[in-house]
């Protein structure tokens, strides 16, 4: 696979570094608004990364690190939020199956809290830092060398 | 800081009755539907910022520049409906403006035990005494504003006094947003006239 060049924490600027590592801050959307919505987190991601695309490839890498790992972050709590929801808007009881899934999704989140700070941390000195499975499919998508799609030239003159 | 609204020659009193009469459709409504949710955007950069600054001592810069960019856009809302500026605000937070003028230096370190400072004492020596102050000075620039209104449709011409007054207090105001959110560590001055190194 041809890569693009990968860039040396002294080739970055400050800028991009710092950049790169807001996208892993995104989590604390939520709480920025006080509003208990995980897709707010979601939602921060993507946008953070649309308006970051553009900045170079580290900063874009970080941002779609982020962004993956938060859309399943993001999934799994607004499943166990709607659940939450559900029950009480309904008076069901919160079954043992329940708090099954909320000390898990706790734990996960603690586990994704703590690298996305890895990720932040590392960023932010020009690093790179790869989570399981998201950092491999962000890392091909930014810094894999795709091959021309259309060999043929499209724009031809009129026939004569 | 640097905020300026240009002192014009003479007003519309065209536009001056249209913003009047229907402003709040064409100008306030839209604006305020975008600012808001752009305004959405900037407090959880703003949470992030805090973060960031606290650790490091650095606002980030693209986080600078988009709080900047908000706070013009929003200079250049507050300048037509207070009347002191002519013509259409434009939309973005990369929009220009003929009227308006908004500059910020960028503070190349933040001073970390202010930025705790403010979070646990900035209501006290902040927002209490400038509030205070602000507040009844608000209450006389809107009544400036009044008079101001009539004088325009009349003449033609916005009193530079109270023109400066208008502006004085968007200014004001403005010092006590940077300093609150964290963007320079010059705590705001008692005036909302421009201090000499701004000029």
């Amino acid at each position: 696979m041809e890569l693009h060049p990968i860039p040396q924490p002294d080739e970055l600027d400050i800028r991009e570094k710092e950049d790169a590592s807001g996208a892993y801050l995104m989590m604390f959307a939520t709480t920025a608004l006080g509003l208990p919505l995980p897709i707010v987190n979601m939602i921060a991601s993507v946008v953070y990364y649309f308006v970051n695309r553009s900045k170079g490839r580290f900063v874009k890498f970080h941002a779609l690190q982020s962004m993956y790992s938060q859309l399943i972050v993001s999934a799994i709590n607004s499943y166990l939020v709607i659940w939450a929801i559900v029950n009480l808007v309904n008076n069901k009881p919160f079954t043992d199956v329940f708090w099954g899934l909320a000390i898990a999704v706790g734990v996960f989140n603690l586990v994704y809290f703590i690298f996305s700070i890895i990720g932040a941390v590392r960023a932010h000195k020009g690093r790179f830092y790869y989570f399981i499975f998201f950092g491999r499919l962000a890392f091909v998508q930014v810094y894999s060398v795709k091959e021309k799609q259309h060999e043929k030239p499209v724009n031809l003159p009129p026939k004569m | 800081m640097k905020l300026k609204v240009k002192h014009q020659e003479s007003y519309s009193r065209l536009e001056l009755l249209l913003r009047t009469l229907f402003g709040f459709l064409y100008i306030i409504l839209p604006h305020l539907f975008i600012l808001f949710f752009v305004s959405l955007w900037g407090a959880i950069l703003r949470f992030i910022a805090f973060w960031v600054v606290l650790f490091t001592g650095r606002y980030p810069k693209s986080m600078f520049e988009f709080q900047v960019g908000l706070m013009r856009w929003s200079l250049r809302l507050s300048a037509r409906i207070y009347n002191v500026a002519d013509g259409y605000p434009a939309f973005g937070i990369k929009g220009t403006d003929e009227y308006t003028q908004f500059e910020v230096e960028y503070p190349e370190k933040i001073s970390r035990a202010l930025v705790l400072l403010r979070l646990f004492f900035g209501f006290i020596y902040v927002y209490l005494p400038h509030g205070f102050i602000l507040m009844f000075r608000g209450i006389f620039v809107n009544i400036l504003v009044f008079f101001a209104w009539f004088i325009v449709l009349f003449t033609g011409k916005y009193p530079p006094s109270f023109h400066n007054w208008v502006v004085g207090q968007i200014r004001w105001n403005y010092r006590v947003s940077l300093y609150m959110g964290y963007m320079t560590d010059t705590y705001p001055a008692f005036t909302g006239d421009e201090l000499p190194e701004e000029a």
